[in-house]
C-alpha cells in the first residue's frame, strides 16, 4: 500500500515516470499479485453493468425475455438500433440539438459570470464584498429542493415554463463557479494588473487579456464538468420542460422507457445511443475532469 | 466652453480617475450580478420559507402579493406541527413524510461511511499499481460519474429484473437452481429494518457515486511528500504501521471534506429514486427529495413541500456542521 512512486503533486497527469523501481522481495511479489486480483475483480464488478447494456442493446426482444436470460447475444441484431433511430415518435435530432444548447449555453454563461464575478471578488475592494461572496458560497449548501419550488413559480411568472430558456437563466451565475475562479485568480499578481492600468489599459481590457489567458487550464476544466452536469441534468428539466419537443435527453430516456417498458432490448438500445457518446468524449478527455475535481473538491 | 470644463471636472469628480475606473467596472458587473442574485438566489429562499406558511397551491391566484393569502390561507406553522404527529390517525401525507425522514437518513449513513471505507482502499490500491495499469483503472472506476444517472437508473432496473435481469442470472449460475427475487418489488425483503429495495438504490448509486471520492483520496495521495514515507520506512516502519500513523492522519481534512460533501449529496438523490423505484415497493423507498417533488408537483401541495424541503434543509445542515466538528476535534487531538 505504502509503495506511492515520486510524482510531480501539482500535475495529476503527470508524465510517465522512467526512474527505475528498486528491486522488491518475494513477499512484495505475492502482495502485487493479490493487488492486482483484487482490483481486476473490483474493476469487472465495476464495468459488468455496462457491458451488459451494450450486449443487450444487440439482443433480439425474443431473447432479452427469455427466462433464463443469455449473457452473451445469441444471434446479435442490430434491428434495435433502426427501430430507435427510425421511430417517427423519437426525433432524436432535435433532443440531441435540445439537450446540446442548453449545455453549451450553460458552459459560456458559467465560465463568463464565474472568471468575471470571481476577479472582481478576488482583486477589488468594495462595500459587503465579504458578505456577497460568502452568501454566494453558503447558497452551495441548500438543496436544490428547497429552491426548486420557489424558481418553478419565477419562471410560471416569467413565463419561461416550457422554454429551453427556462433552464439556461436561473443558472446564470454558478455559485461553485465563482468560488473556484476566485480561488484561482487570488494567485494572479497584482503587480501585473497594476501595470496594464499604469500603461492606460481599461478594466474590462486587462480582465480580458490579462485574466482570461491565465485561466485557460480551470475554464476548461470547469467547461467540461458544466457541460457533463448539464448534459445529465434531470429534476429541473423535468419540472420547467413538459412539451415533449421541448424536452432534454433524460427525460426522453425516462419517457421512452415507460413507452417500451416490455422491450427492454429497445430501451437497452435508447440508453447506449444517450449515454455511451458522452461517455467516450468524457473518458477521452478524463484527465482534465479529474483534475478539475481534485483541484476544487468540486461536486 | 466654461460650462463643458464644469461638467467634465464634476465628472472627473464624480467618478475619479484611475480608481474611479475601477469603481465603475466593479458597478458595471455587480449591478446585474445583485438584481440577478435577489431574483434567483435570495428570493427562493425567502420564498420557500414564506411558502411553508401557506396551505398554497399554484393552481389557486391567491392575493396578489406572490399568490400567498386570499384562497392560499396562511396557515402558520401548522405544516410543522403536523409533522410532530406521530399518532396511529396522522394523515397519509404526515405518516408518508415521516418514511421520507427515515429512508433518507438509512440512505445517507449507510452511504458515506461504505463510500468511504471503499474508496480510500481502492485510491491506495490504485495508487501503488504500476503507472501503465493505473490510468486504465482510473478510468474503469471513475466512468459511472461521468454516465447520466436517469441511463445509470434504467439500466440498474434491469440488472435487477426479476425473471430477466443479470443478478438474478448470475446468482442461478452460482447456486445451480433459478433464482427469481424481485430486488425492488417485494415488500416482504426487509432485513434489520433496511428494505432491500433500499439497499439496491443504495448499491446503484455507491457503484455511480465512488469514482468521484476514489479522485479525490487519489489527489491527496500524491500530495503526501514521499520523503516522509521513506523516513519512516528507514525506520523500519511496516506498510501497514505508515498507512495507520502516516498517511491516515495526513488525510484527515480530505476525509472530512470528501464526507461532507458525499453527506449532502445523499440527501439530495432523486433521479435513482424516481426512476428506479418511484418509491415503490408501498412506500419503502419515498425519499424525502422524491415526497417533496411528488407534493409540490404531482398533488400541487407546494407549502406542505415547502415545509419539508425546509425540513430537510436543516437535517442537512445540522448533519454537516456535526460532522465538522467530530472530524476536527479528533483531527487536533
Amino acid at each position: 500500500m505504502a509503495t506511492t512512486t515520486p510524482k510531480d503533486v501539482r500535475v495529476l497527469a503527470a508524465p510517465r515516470e522512467t526512474e527505475a523501481r528498486p528491486a522488491r522481495g518475494r513477499r512484495h511479489r505475492s502482495g502485487r499479485v493479490i493487488l492486482y486480483a483484487v482490483l481486476t475483480i473490483l474493476g469487472v464488478i465495476a464495468a459488468l453493468p455496462f457491458v451488459w447494456m451494450i450486449l443487450s442493446s444487440f439482443k433480439p426482444e425474443a431473447e432479452v425475455r427469455a427466462i433464463p436470460p443469455t449473457f452473451w447475444p445469441q444471434e446479435g441484431t442490430l434491428d434495435n438500433y433502426r427501430t430507435i433511430l427510425n421511430d417517427p415518435e423519437l426525433p432524436l435530432g432535435l433532443f440531441y440539438r435540445n439537450s446540446a444548447f442548453v449545455a453549451v449555453m450553460h458552459v459560456i454563461a458559467t465560465l463568463f459570470t464565474g472568471s468575471l464575478l470571481g476577479y472582481i471578488f478576488a482583486k477589488f475592494e468594495f462595500r459587503f464584498r465579504a458578505a456577497v461572496f460568502w452568501f454566494i458560497v453558503a447558497t452551495m449548501m441548500i438543496p436544490p429542493q428547497v429552491t426548486m419550488l420557489p424558481g418553478y413559480l419565477i419562471l410560471l411568472q416569467m413565463n419561461l415554463l416550457n422554454n429551453l430558456w427556462g433552464l439556461i437563466i436561473p443558472s446564470f451565475i454558478d455559485a461553485f463557479a465563482v468560488f473556484v475562479m476566485r480561488q484561482f485568480i487570488l494567485s494572479i499578481p497584482n503587480d501585473e494588473i497594476w501595470s496594464a492600468r499604469v500603461d492606460g489599459a481599461s478594466e474590462w481590457r486587462i480582465y480580458r487579456s490579462i485574466v482570461l489567458p491565465q485561466l485557460r487550464a480551470p475554464l476548461a476544466t470547469l467547461g467540461m464538468l458544466t457541460f457533463m452536469f448539464s448534459w445529465n441534468a434531470y429534476l429541473w428539466p423535468l419540472i420547467v420542460l413538459t412539451e415533449q419537443n421541448k424536452r432534454t435527453l433524460p427525460i426522453i430516456l425516462t419517457w421512452y422507457s415507460g413507452h417500451h417498458s416490455a422491450q427492454n432490448n429497445l430501451i437497452m438500445a435508447a440508453s447506449v445511443l444517450m449515454v455511451i457518446p458522452v461517455l467516450i468524449v468524457f473518458a477521452l478527455a478524463q484527465k482534465w475532469i479529474v483534475r478539475g475535481l481534485t483541484l476544487t473538491g468540486g461536486r | 466652453m466654461a460650462s463643458e470644463t464644469i461638467r467634465l471636472e464634476r465628472r472627473r469628480r464624480l467618478f475619479g480617475g484611475r480608481e474611479g475606473a475601477q469603481k465603475r467596472f466593479v458597478t458595471a458587473v455587480m449591478s446585474p450580478a445583485i438584481v440577478f442574485m435577489a431574483i434567483f438566489m435570495v428570493l427562493p429562499i425567502v420564498w420557500a420559507l414564506a411558502l411553508s406558511f401557506f396551505d398554497f397551491s399554484p393552481r389557486r391566484t391567491g392575493s396578489p402579493i406572490l399568490g400567498l393569502g386570499g384562497d392560499n390561507p396562511f396557515v402558520g406553522l401548522e405544516h410543522y406541527r403536523q409533522m410532530t404527529d406521530f399518532s396511529s390517525d396522522a394523515t397519509l401525507n404526515v405518516r408518508q413524510f415521516h418514511i421520507g425522514v427515515k429512508v433518507t437518513l438509512l440512505f445517507a449513513f449507510i452511504v458515506v461511511p461504505v463510500n468511504l471505507l471503499i474508496t480510500l482502499p481502492l485510491a491506495a490500491m490504485i495508487e501503488s499499481v504500476h503507472d501503465r495499469a493505473r490510468p486504465i483503472f482510473r478510468t474503469i472506476f471513475f466512468l459511472p460519474v461521468l454516465a447520466s444517472s436517469v441511463g445509470v437508473a434504467i439500466m440498474w432496473g434491469f440488472i435487477l429484473h426479476p425473471q430477466n435481469g443479470l443478478l438474478n442470472l448470475m446468482i442461478s449460475k452460482m447456486t445451480g437452481k433459478t433464482t427469481v427475487i424481485s430486488w425492488l418489488g417485494d415488500p416482504d425483503l426487509v432485513y434489520f429494518g433496511v428494505p432491500v429495495a433500499l439497499l439496491m438504490v443504495i448499491a446503484a448509486y455507491l457503484w455511480m457515486d465512488i469514482g468521484y471520492n476514489m479522485v479525490i483520496f487519489i489527489a491527496a495521495l500524491q500530495a503526501i511528500p514521499r520523503s516522509v514515507t521513506d523516513a519512516a520506512r528507514v525506520d523500519g516502519a511496516s506498510a501497514w504501521q505508515i498507512f495507520r500513523h502516516i498517511t491516515l492522519p495526513l488525510l484527515r481534512p480530505t476525509i472530512l471534506l470528501a464526507s461532507i460533501l458525499t453527506m449532502i449529496s445523499a440527501f439530495q438523490v432523486f433521479d435513482l429514486f424516481q426512476v428506479m423505484t418511484e418509491g415503490r415497493p408501498d412506500d419503502q423507498t419515498l425519499a424525502m427529495s422524491l415526497n417533496i417533488y411528488r407534493s409540490a408537483f404531482r398533488y400541487q401541495q407546494m407549502g406542505w413541500a415547502a415545509a419539508m424541503s425546509v425540513v430537510l434543509f436543516l437535517i442537512v445542515f445540522v448533519i454537516s456542521l456535526v460532522q465538522a466538528r467530530l472530524l476536527r476535534t479528533k483531527w487536533e487531538y
